[in-house]
Parts: C-alpha cells; structure tokens; sequence
C-alpha cells in the first residue's frame, strides 16, 4: 500500500508539471487558433479542480491495473503498460478527431506528448511499485 | 499468444465498440450534442471525416485487445470486464480534464462517464469471453 501511495504520488506530480509545460507553455499558440473550442482562462481557473480530480483518476487508474496485473515486472513493463493504453487513446482521439473540428496537427501534438507522458508514467509507475512478498 | 482467438476477441470488441459508439453517442447523446454545436461538426463535414472514426475503433478494439491478452492471459469474463473498468476510469479522467478545458455541459459530461464504462466493461468482457491462451502450438 505504501508502494501504491508513493508510486500515485510520483506519476501524479510528473502528470501534473508535464500537463502544465505542455498545454500552458508549449502549445498555447496551437489552442489559442481555435478559441471557439476552449473555455476562457478565467473559466478554466474556476474550474481548476476539474482537472486536478482528472489527472489523479488518470494516475489512480493507471497505477490500479499495474499493481493488479504488471507488478513486478519494472520500468520495462510499466512503459509497456503505458505505451498500450495510449496507444487505445490514440485510438480514442482519432475517433473524436471525426466528430469534433479539431484541428489535425493539435491530434498529432497531443497523440506524440501523450505517448511520451504515459511512457514515463509508466517507467515512474513500474520504478516505485513493487508487490508485497508473500513468501 | 492465441493469434486466432485473439483475432476473433479483436474483431468482436471492434464490433461492439461501433455499435454501442453509433447507438450511445450518436442518437441517445445526439441531443446533448445539440446544445454546444460549435464544438461537434455538422452532419456532412461528419460524414467527411468518418473513416477516422472507423480507424479510431480500430485502433482501440485491437489494443484494448492486446492489453486483456496481455494483462488477463488466463482470460475470463469478470477479469476482462474489470479491466475494462479500470482502462474507462483512465478515459473518464481525461474526459474530466476536457470539462475543465472545454465549453461541455454537465449533462455531456456524465453521459461520456457513464458510456466510457459501459462500453470498456462489455468489450473487455467480450474480449475476456474470447480469448483464451493457446497452447504451445498456437503461440
């Protein structure tokens, strides 16, 4: 349990810094080309907890089905845990793509960033966690 | 790795994925929809960009496939359906973000939360129904 709780918290603070240096410094111009799509700043501010409550079910999710399924295996299996469910994201993005008039190239920012931020959740994830010895 | 039923698993959670997407969020959320119209296509413009809803079903049929294979090699109902959970509580978190970031209403929100879950649970039910590990042979 100390395992999960410490492996939560390192994904959640990665998730959380590269969430910020990617969407609010890296990308901002690409967003700020289809503002019909997006809410205000003051709005997303007002509603900041949302997204707090979102990265950590992310987190939460992910370190679940790696201690249930993954333990054990490591960096390498949690990158490959991580590589697997963003992938289906991608997946997730395409279809959204389709019914939602975003803009390609913000598709392929997020699919890249998104790749490499579940690889290191992953690699973080899979670094902490370790099973509990029933021997 | 069972290629042949992993296949068969593949192709029927890509059905069930199509199906339940047409029918959850096509026609019951379509009113839903209706209300934040700058944020959905119109109809034609839809239909313009279907092919990359077909491979995006695609592409998350087959590895939510592969991560069932992977993560419940033994197969099995209940085991896939809870993996299934555990992948739509993943989305149900980047669908909070999108609330946060985008103009959506509560009312799109919980009917994306509650279609994620249905629709991850049944497909890695079907999935952990399908599957099975071979045996030496078929690996």
């Amino acid at each position: 349990m100390k395992r999960f709780i410490l492996a939560f918290i390192g994904a959640y603070i990665f998730m959380f810094l590269w969430g910020w240096l990617l969407n609010g410094v890296l990308l901002k111009d690409v967003y700020a080309e289809t503002p019909n799509l997006w809410r205000s700043q003051s709005e997303m501010m007002s509603l900041f907890h949302w997204i707090i409550i979102g990265q950590a079910l992310i987190v939460f999710s992910f370190v679940m089905i790696y201690a249930s399924g993954f333990a054990g295996g490591g960096v390498v299996a949690g990158i490959r845990l991580g590589i697997l469910l963003e992938i289906a994201a991608i997946g997730m993005r395409l279809a959204i793509y389709a019914a939602e008039p975003f803009p390609g190239k913000l598709i392929f920012y997020g699919s890249v960033s998104g790749l490499i931020e579940m690889i290191i959740v992953g690699a973080i994830v899979g670094a902490i966690y370790k099973p509990v010895r029933t021997s | 790795m069972n290629w042949k039923k992993f296949f068969i698993a593949f192709i029927a959670a890509f059905v069930f994925l199509f199906v339940f997407g047409f029918i959850w969020y096509g026609n019951l959320m379509h009113g839903a929809h209706q209300e934040v119209t700058a944020l959905f296509r119109p109809e034609a413009e839809f239909k313009e960009h279907f092919p990359w809803l077909i491979l995006g079903e695609i592409v998350m049929a087959f590895f939510l496939t592969m991560l069932c294979a992977r993560f419940v090699p033994a197969g099995g109902v209940g085991s896939g359906a809870m993996l299934g959970l555990l992948v739509a509580l993943v989305y149900t978190g980047v669908h909070v973000i999108d609330f946060a970031v985008m103009p959506l209403t509560t009312k799109i929100l919980f009917g994306w939360i509650v279609g994620a879950i249905i629709e991850y649970s049944v497909a890695g039910a079907i999935i952990g129904a399908i599957y099975k590990p071979g045996s030496r042979m078929t690996t």
